[in-house]
C-alpha cells in the first residue's frame, strides 16, 4: 500500500473534512498504520478535553446606532482634492508672475531663472595656436634673463663677503700665535712641579688611609679568634667532665653489680654445705 | 451560527436595526473567542466593541455576503493582534488578573451564573476552565488562533483560511502542530480523560 496522508490530510480526516473517497483511504491507511492510528486518536483525545471549556455566558450591551451624517458637497473627498490642486496652480502662478520666473528649454539646456534674465555675453575670439606659442617664448626669454642678471649678482656678492671673512680670521690667528709664544720656560717647570707635589700628597693620604682600616681589621680578627677559641676550651672541658662522670657512674654499677653476685653466690655455697651437712 | 440572508442584506443596505440585531446574534461568539485568546474580559469587551464598531462602519462595502462570517473573524482577530501589540508596549496588568475570581464583584463570579448549582462543582469547573485558559495561553499566536476558530468557533479550515488571508494548508498545518502542542501540555500538566472524568 503506497498511499501515505500527509498531516494536514490527517487533520483535516480528524475534523471530517475530507471527501468520501479520501476519507476511505485514510481510514483504511490507519488500519494497517497503528502508530499513525494512536497518534490521530491522541489528537482526539486532545480535542475532548479542550471541549471542557464552555463557552462564557455575555449579553451584548445595548447598541445607539445614529442616523449617518450627511456630508456636505464640499467636504467630499474628490471635491477637496480638486479644490487643492486648483489651489496650488493658482498659489503657483501667483509666485511665479511675483518673482518674474522665466523658464526656457533649448535641446540639451533648460533654464530657470528669477527677475531680468541678462543676456549672455558673447565670449572673445579665440588666440590661434601660433600665438600662444609666441606668447610662451616671449614670457621664458624675459625670465630666463632676469635668472640670469640676479645669478651674477648673487655671485659677486658672494666672493666679497668669502674674501673679507678670510682676511679677518687670519689676523686673528696670528694675534694668538704671538700670545702663545710669549710663556717661558720657568713657569712650564714651576707648573710641572705642582702636579708632582700634589700627586705624591693624594697618595700619602691614600696609604695612610689605607694602613689604619687594614690595623682596626687585624685586631678584632684576633680578638674574634681569641674568643673562639676560649669557647672552645670551653666545651672541652664539659665534654671531658661529662665523660668522666659517666665512667664513674658505670664503675658505681659495676661495683654493686659485682657484689650481688658475690652475696648470691656465697649464700648459694652456704646452703649446699648445709644440705650436705 | 444562524442568521438570516434578509438580516445581511438588510445591515448592508444600510438598516440600522438589521445591523443592531446582527450584532446581538454574533456578539456572544465574537466575545468568546477574544476571551479565550486572552483569558481577559476587559480586553475581550474592548476587542467585541471595536469588531463591531468596524462592522458597522464598513458592512456596506462587503461584497459577498456569504463571506460575512469569516469576514468578521477577520475584523476581530485583527483587533485581537492590536490589542495584543498595544498590551505588549504597555506592559500594563489589569486588576482583574492581579487575584480573578475571588473579589465579590468579580466578572468570574458575575459570570458564572450558575450559583444554584453544587458549589463544589461550580469551583471544579472554574478550576478547569483556568487550566484548559492557561493550556491555550501556552500556544503561540497563530496556532491558538486556529485552535480557538475550529475548536469553539466552529469554522471550516477554508472559512479559517479567508479570515486569517492564508492557504488552507497553512490553517490545516498550524492545526496540527497546535494540537501536537497541546498534546505535549496536557501530558506535563497530568490532564487526561480519566482526570476529566474525576474532576466533573
Amino acid at each position: 500500500m503506497s498511499y501515505k496522508p500527509d498531516e494536514a490530510t490527517l487533520v483535516a480526516y480528524l475534523y471530517g473534512e475530507l471527501d468520501i473517497a479520501e476519507q476511505r483511504l485514510v481510514a483504511d491507511y490507519l488500519l494497517h498504520h497503528p502508530d499513525e492510528k494512536k497518534r490521530v486518536e491522541e489528537w482526539s483525545t486532545a480535542r475532548t478535553i479542550l471541549s471542557e471549556l464552555p463557552d462564557k455566558e455575555v449579553i451584548a450591551p445595548p447598541v445607539i446606532l445614529g442616523e449617518p451624517k450627511s456630508i456636505p458637497l464640499w467636504k467630499e473627498r474628490y471635491v477637496r482634492m480638486s479644490l487643492g490642486i486648483a489651489a496650488s496652480m493658482v498659489f503657483f502662478l501667483v509666485a511665479a508672475r511675483l518673482l518674474g520666473l522665466s523658464a526656457s528649454y533649448v535641446p540639451g539646456e533648460l533654464k530657470i531663472g528669477f527677475g531680468v534674465v541678462q543676456k549672455a555675453v558673447p565670449p572673445s575670439p579665440a588666440l590661434t595656436k601660433q600665438e600662444v606659442d609666441e606668447m610662451i617664448r616671449t614670457s621664458l626669454e624675459g625670465n630666463n634673463s632676469a635668472l640670469q642678471a640676479s645669478w651674477s649678482e648673487d655671485r659677486k656678492a658672494l666672493e666679497q663677503s668669502v674674501q673679507k671673512n678670510l682676511r679677518s680670521n687670519t689676523v686673528r690667528i696670528d694675534q694668538l700665535m704671538q700670545t702663545a709664544s710669549l710663556a717661558n720656560q720657568d713657569q712650564v717647570k714651576q707648573f710641572v712641579g705642582q702636579l708632582q707635589t700634589d700627586n705624591l700628597k693624594l697618595m700619602k693620604d691614600y696609604m695612610q688611609l689605607s694602613t689604619a682600616g687594614q690595623k682596626e681589621y687585624i685586631e678584632n680578627l684576633l680578638v674574634d679568634f681569641s674568643s673562639y677559641l676560649a669557647e672552645q676550651r670551653k666545651q672541652d672541658l664539659q665534654l671531658l667532665q661529662a665523660r668522666v662522670n659517666k665512667v664513674e657512674k658505670n664503675t658505681d654499677q659495676f661495683k654493686q653489680e659485682t657484689e650481688e653476685i658475690l652475696t648470691s653466690l656465697i649464700t648459694n655455697t652456704s646452703t649446699n654445705n648445709q644440705r650436705r651437712n | 451560527m444562524m442568521h438570516s440572508d434578509v438580516l445581511l442584506l438588510q445591515a448592508r443596505e444600510g438598516d440600522r436595526h438589521a445591523q443592531g440585531k446582527l450584532m446581538q446574534v454574533w456578539y456572544k461568539r465574537i466575545y468568546n473567542f477574544s476571551y479565550k485568546f486572552f483569558y481577559d474580559h476587559d480586553m475581550a469587551m474592548e476587542v467585541s466593541q471595536r469588531t463591531f464598531i468596524s462592522m458597522h462602519r464598513n458592512i456596506a462595502f462587503l461584497q459577498d455576503g456569504a463571506r460575512f462570517k469569516s469576514w468578521l473573524y477577520t475584523i476581530a482577530v485583527n483587533c485581537c493582534r492590536e490589542e495584543l501589540r498595544k498590551r505588549k508596549s504597555e506592559r500594563s496588568v489589569s486588576l482583574h488578573d492581579l487575584n480573578p475570581g475571588e473579589a465579590e464583584d468579580s466578572y468570574h463570579w458575575e459570570a458564572s451564573g450558575i450559583r444554584a448549582e453544587n458549589p463544589e462543582r461550580v469551583f471544579r469547573q472554574s478550576e478547569l476552565s483556568e487550566l484548559l485558559h492557561d493550556c491555550l495561553l501556552q500556544l503561540s499566536v497563530e496556532q491558538r488562533e486556529v485552535v480557538i476558530m475550529k475548536e469553539y468557533e466552529g469554522l471550516k479550515f477554508r472559512e479559517i483560511a479567508e479570515a486569517l488571508n492564508i492557504s488552507e494548508n497553512t490553517v490545516k498545518s498550524r492545526m496540527y502542530y497546535g494540537l501536537e502542542a497541546l498534546k505535549r501540555i496536557f501530558e506535563k500538566k497530568k490532564i487526561t480523560k480519566e482526570s476529566l472524568g474525576y474532576e466533573l
